[in-house]
């Protein structure tokens, strides 16, 4: 290994830090203004270290009390409303949830086929899949109003996680299908002579090997179902909404509620942030294995 | 234990021929080594004889039986891939008990029959590794353990120790060679270090292009090499070649060309004027006074129980294996000597191999 003076290791963890600082200021920022009155959110010179922090937006957004003082609403909020937003966040993780469980399902099969399996026009295949993505969504949105409404699928879950699933599956089966392109052929061919049907050689060897490359695609479909806004938008009325959706309820006639806005913000961090910790685990397995392989 | 006889069979990718109209047989319990260059057919012959490939023309039979439309999975045959393609996610136990566990085997059958391979194969204290926490020799055995508690009528190699470094390899060598001494299996082994061949098998099958140069011994291709390729393929350090041609002057034969001039048996007087290659082994030749080859010395190569040397013959490179204690430094002038019976004759724009009209050899 290179020998590094001193200045350029202290250069490097600087840049370093920089690099993270600059990241991750914005989402502190974020979190005290969660955590800030309603007047110091607009104190100008901003107040980023110093100010008195409240759960009041939180309760407010959740309709519950944290045991602080603020049992009801003290004043009369932007749009003159009061929200709930618990099943909100609740519809957000049923959607995300289900939509990344249908995708990587779907997209694991799709892929090992398309990896493994010899049938006719199967190069064509890979880019008519991700020519799907092409279009912008915004002029499939349309369409799908009126198909949806046909169906009866208007305003319910199976609908949109549905919708998250199909827009998720191109770049699901693109991703799995590198990681099954990166298994030797051999493995399977291994297993066809030790009298392995197809179906078992996927199921006992080849997809345990696969295990981080679904997980690094369960985290990106989840992310995508996490923060999609269109598709919610024009496919639900009153029966259920997504965090992002409801969010920009808070920009009202009357006013922005920016506290309330960034705590729904902060709060719809942590489920997606659980759900990326669990997978994690499978992600370090994924980057090394690799080295398992011969 | 099988039989497998190829009949005119060929292979096409595309439009690329591979595999031109071969017929082979493989007796019961032979160790055979397909043996040539890289693109020479012998891994894709292996790998239709597995049925990882499909066959374009001709016939394929095992213990009888055409094989030509069996899954992979019915041929009963055991396969050593040259990455050992084990399943990284099991344990070494689990790799091997794989193939049992298919074939519905009892728990007692598998763990015995592992225990067993395991036994064999040294591999007992590492059941329960994983393949990542393997050395290279051990994977390998483990792909061996696994191909081991088949029962399978043929076994496979595909150039399995190509991944090993040469100490290792000549040992495994030997452990393979022993493994099929015991199971008495039908092996065919893929491979294209003509040393693998030589020590290992009871039958070779050199190919070139698509097809079958030579089948023998190792001893038929090293003594009567049918070709000059096989020639050059089979032996090392390589064959010296030198070009010139058969003169013949009554009872006296001798391959000549500018520089040398060398007495052949009588029974090339028949080829008088041919224009012919003379390849000499370099260890059929000795250090003498009035030998026919001389060269001047470029460099000498002490390879421990002998030494190389390399000279320059007639414009062209000549390599004698010679005692360690020969002296010579570069530049100087040396005198070989060779047996008129070792010389190998081949014509020159065909390659093969000119036999004697007297002896046949």
């Amino acid at each position: 290994m290179m020998v590094r003076s001193k200045s350029s290791r202290v250069l490097r963890s600087v840049v370093a830090w920089g690099t993270v600082l600059l990241f991750a200021f914005p989402l502190y920022y974020w979190l005290t203004v969660a955590f800030k009155d309603g007047k110091e959110i607009f104190n100008y010179p901003p107040q980023v270290w110093s100010f008195s922090p409240t759960v009041r937006n939180f309760e407010e957004i959740f309709g519950i009390s944290l045991g602080f003082g603020f049992g009801e609403q003290r004043e009369v909020l932007p749009g003159g409303g009061n929200w709930r937003m618990a099943p909100r966040l609740w519809d957000s993780i049923v959607i995300a949830v289900l939509s990344t469980g249908i995708a990587v399902s779907i997209a694991t099969l799709a892929s090992y086929a398309l990896s493994r399996m010899e049938f006719a026009g199967r190069h064509h295949f890979v880019s008519w899949v991700l020519s799907t993505r092409m279009m912008p969504p915004v002029a499939v949105a349309i369409p799908v109003f009126f198909i949806y409404k046909e169906l009866s699928l208007l305003d319910t879950y199976t609908g949109v996680i549905l919708i998250h699933a199909l827009m998720n599956l191109p770049l699901a089966v693109l991703l799995m299908k590198s990681f099954f392109d990166d298994i030797p052929h051999e493995i399977d061919e291994s297993g066809m002579i030790d009298g392995a049907s197809r179906f078992l050689i996927f199921r006992r060897i080849i997809l345990p090997m696969v295990k981080g490359g679904a997980a690094a695609t369960a985290v990106l479909c989840f992310i995508f179902s996490w923060t999609e806004f269109l598709f919610v938008l024009t496919l639900t009325q009153t029966g259920l909404k997504t965090v992002p959706v409801v969010s920009s309820t808070f920009v009202t006639s009357t006013g922005t509620a920016w506290g309330n806005m960034a705590a729904l913000g902060a709060a719809a961090m942590l489920p997606a942030f659980l759900f990326i910790l669990l997978v994690q685990k499978h992600l370090v397995r994924g980057l090394t294995l690799g080295s398992v392989k011969q | 234990m099988a039989n497998v006889e190829y009949r005119s069979v060929g292979k096409n990718f595309g439009t690329v021929r591979v595999l031109n109209e071969l017929s082979l047989d493989i007796g019961e319990g032979e160790f055979v080594v397909l043996l040539g260059s890289s693109g020479c057919g012998k891994s894709t012959l292996l790998r239709m004889t597995a049925g990882l490939e499909t066959i374009s023309s001709g016939e394929i039979a095992i213990d009888g039986k055409v094989v030509n439309g069996v899954h992979p999975r019915d041929r009963n045959i055991a396969m050593v891939f040259q990455n050992y393609a084990l399943y990284p996610t099991m344990k070494v136990r689990e790799n091997i008990a794989f193939s049992l566990e298919v074939a519905g085997k009892s728990r007692d059958e598998v763990n015995a029959k592992v225990e067993e391979a395991a036994r064999v194969l040294s591999l007992t204290d590492y059941l329960d590794r994983k393949p990542s926490e393997l050395s290279g020799g051990q994977r390998q055995r483990v792909a061996m353990g696994r191909a081991m508690v088949r029962d399978a009528k043929v076994f496979l190699f595909d150039e399995p120790l190509s991944n090993l470094d040469a100490k290792l390899r000549a040992h495994m060598r030997v452990e393979i060679r022993q493994l099929h001494d015991r199971l008495k299996a039908t092996t065919i082994y893929v491979t294209h270090d003509q040393i693998e061949a030589m020590t290992m098998a009871d039958k070779i099958v050199l190919m070139q292009g698509g097809g079958i140069v030579q089948v023998g011994t190792p001893d038929d291709l090293y003594d009567r090499p049918a070709t000059r390729y096989v020639a050059e393929f089979i032996g090392s350090p390589q064959i010296n070649c030198q070009e010139g041609e058969i003169v013949s002057d009554g009872a006296d034969v001798h391959f000549k060309n500018s520089e040398v001039s060398l007495p052949l048996p009588a029974g090339y007087a028949a080829h008088g004027g041919t224009k012919v290659t003379c390849g000499i082994r370099p260890n059929d030749v000795q250090l003498s006074e009035e030998g026919a080859i001389v060269g001047r010395l470029k460099i000498a190569e002490k390879t421990g129980a002998d030494k190389q040397m390399h000279l320059d013959v007639n414009g062209s490179e000549f390599v004698a294996v010679t005692p360690r204690s020969t002296e010579g430094v570069p530049g100087d002038d040396m005198r070989f000597a060779v047996d008129p019976g070792k010389v190998h004759i081949f014509d020159q724009s065909s390659g093969h191999r000119i036999t004697t009209t007297l002896s046949g050899a």
